[in-house]
């Protein structure tokens, strides 16, 4: 499709345009961003959900969803790629294919490609997309993480770390990373009498520090709980907006874009150039220039 | 990169062939989408132009296939999307030859090696493309 095609689509709000504009983002995202930089953005409540792999983020997605009815909301679900063949198994749909057909529903997967931070290289392109196709809400569940991959923080206004029982002791919880990024905790697998062992777990490593985050707890296969996220999610929103945080967050969000696509020019360039002479300065110097020719 | 997804249509719960397909196409370099078991033909569809897939299958075991597959096939149109769509499944011999002629690009039974298929989906990729 023309660029021209691309904008009038997304301006008429035309699904399949904005299928078209998620490719766009994830093979082309420097030709993304010229594209998007043209049409008008809300801002959609971005949240993340991110955990460890089976915590139930994906059926907790699908729970979500079901509470968030009269809404658009844009889905971006992320699965790794292999590291050895680059391909990929995008299994997140089937816990939500109940809103395959849903009117204000949009779901896309998207495969790690390389990136190391639970999340897709064109997130940021992606979360425009939504946004200039007029969402409320944009939620992105990332890939199963263990306990560094953070990167969520950087495009999500707010992020809810899923936990369930069975993932160790306090110690665990007491470790930076995962932990520390969480603006709302979500017990999931309420049925399992062990969830109220992390409840009390939980509160009390949050009361050694300062922040004070809250926690729910969700059942996301019947549904229970999931109520009270949804009405979490939005209130945290409008808190957001009333003291201009949003605005904070969305320049860091915007810096984070530019490295990001900046990180890529260049992984870009380093793969192209060749080596004559195995030397590492004047690799690097031969790099800079390059990049340097690119400024115009 | 090429995205395929792989789906099941209607209420037979046999997905051992799809995830074996799905698995090794995602060991071909491909990125591959499952929507899972007993989908609907407008499930399906939908979610290919969603997810602007280049490449479709349909795993069938039930026996539906001739009601199934057309069906797909005409929502895909009626979304204005060109997506060359396969089936695998058990489908006999004259009714493989009529889904071909409606359009499936290929039939694949049991026995079928993986490696075979990983290698034509590429085709009709780069067929559909050129």
């Amino acid at each position: 499709m023309r660029e021209d095609e691309l904008i009038n689509g997304m301006k008429a709000r035309d699904r399949k345009t904005l299928a078209k504009v998620l490719s766009l983002c994830e093979n082309f995202p420097d030709k993304a961003n010229v594209l998007l930089a043209k049409l008008e953005k809300n801002n959609a409540h971005v949240v993340g959900l991110t955990g460890s792999p089976g915590v139930g983020k994906s059926t907790l997605m699908n729970s979500i969803l079901n509470e968030m009815k009269d809404r658009k909301v844009g889905v971006i679900v992320v699965d790794p790629s292999s590291p050895f063949t680059h391909g990929a198994l995008l299994g997140d749909r089937i816990r939500m294919q109940s809103h395959a057909t849903s009117k204000n529903v949009f779901i896309r997967s998207f495969a790690s490609r390389g990136a190391l931070g639970g999340l897709s290289p064109s997130i940021y392109e992606a979360c425009d997309a939504f946004e200039a196709f007029g969402m409320d809400n944009v939620i992105v569940e990332t890939v199963g993480v263990g306990q560094s991959e953070v990167d969520v923080k950087n495009v999500a206004d707010t992020v809810a770390v899923v936990l369930s029982s069975d993932g160790g002791d306090e110690i665990q919880m007491m470790k930076a990373g995962l932990m520390e990024i969480a603006d709302i905790f979500i017990i999931n697998k309420s049925d399992n009498p062990r969830s109220q062992i992390l409840l009390s777990r939980l509160k009390a490593v949050m009361a050694m520090g300062k922040k004070d985050v809250p926690i729910f707890l969700t059942n996301a296969i019947t549904g229970e709980g999931v109520r009270e996220v949804v009405k979490a999610f939005d209130e945290r929103f409008h808190e957001l907006k009333d003291t201009n945080l949003l605005y904070e967050k969305r320049k860091e969000r915007l810096v984070h874009h530019v490295k990001a696509s900046l990180r890529r020019e260049l992984d870009d360039l380093v793969d192209k150039v060749e080596i004559e002479i195995p030397d590492f300065l004047k690799l690097k110097s031969l790099v800079l220039n390059e990049l340097c020719k690119k400024r115009e | 990169m090429i995205k395929v997804m792989i789906a099941k249509p209607g209420l037979d719960g046999h997905d051992r062939g799809a995830k074996v397909i799905a698995r090794a196409l995602r060991d071909a370099g491909m990125e591959v989408i499952y929507t899972g078991i007993r989908q609907t033909p407008e499930q399906i569809a939908q979610a290919a132009v969603d997810e602007d897939v280049d490449v479709l299958g349909l795993s069938i075991l039930s026996g539906a296939h001739m009601k199934l597959v057309p069906k797909v096939l005409e929502l895909l149109k009626e979304k204005g999307a060109e997506i060359p769509v396969f089936v695998g499944g058990i489908i006999p011999e004259e009714d493989a030859q009529k889904l071909k002629e409606m359009g499936v690009v290929e039939v694949y039974g049991p026995g079928t090696s993986t490696q075979e298929v990983a290698e034509q989906v590429k085709e009709f990729v780069e067929h559909s493309h050129a």
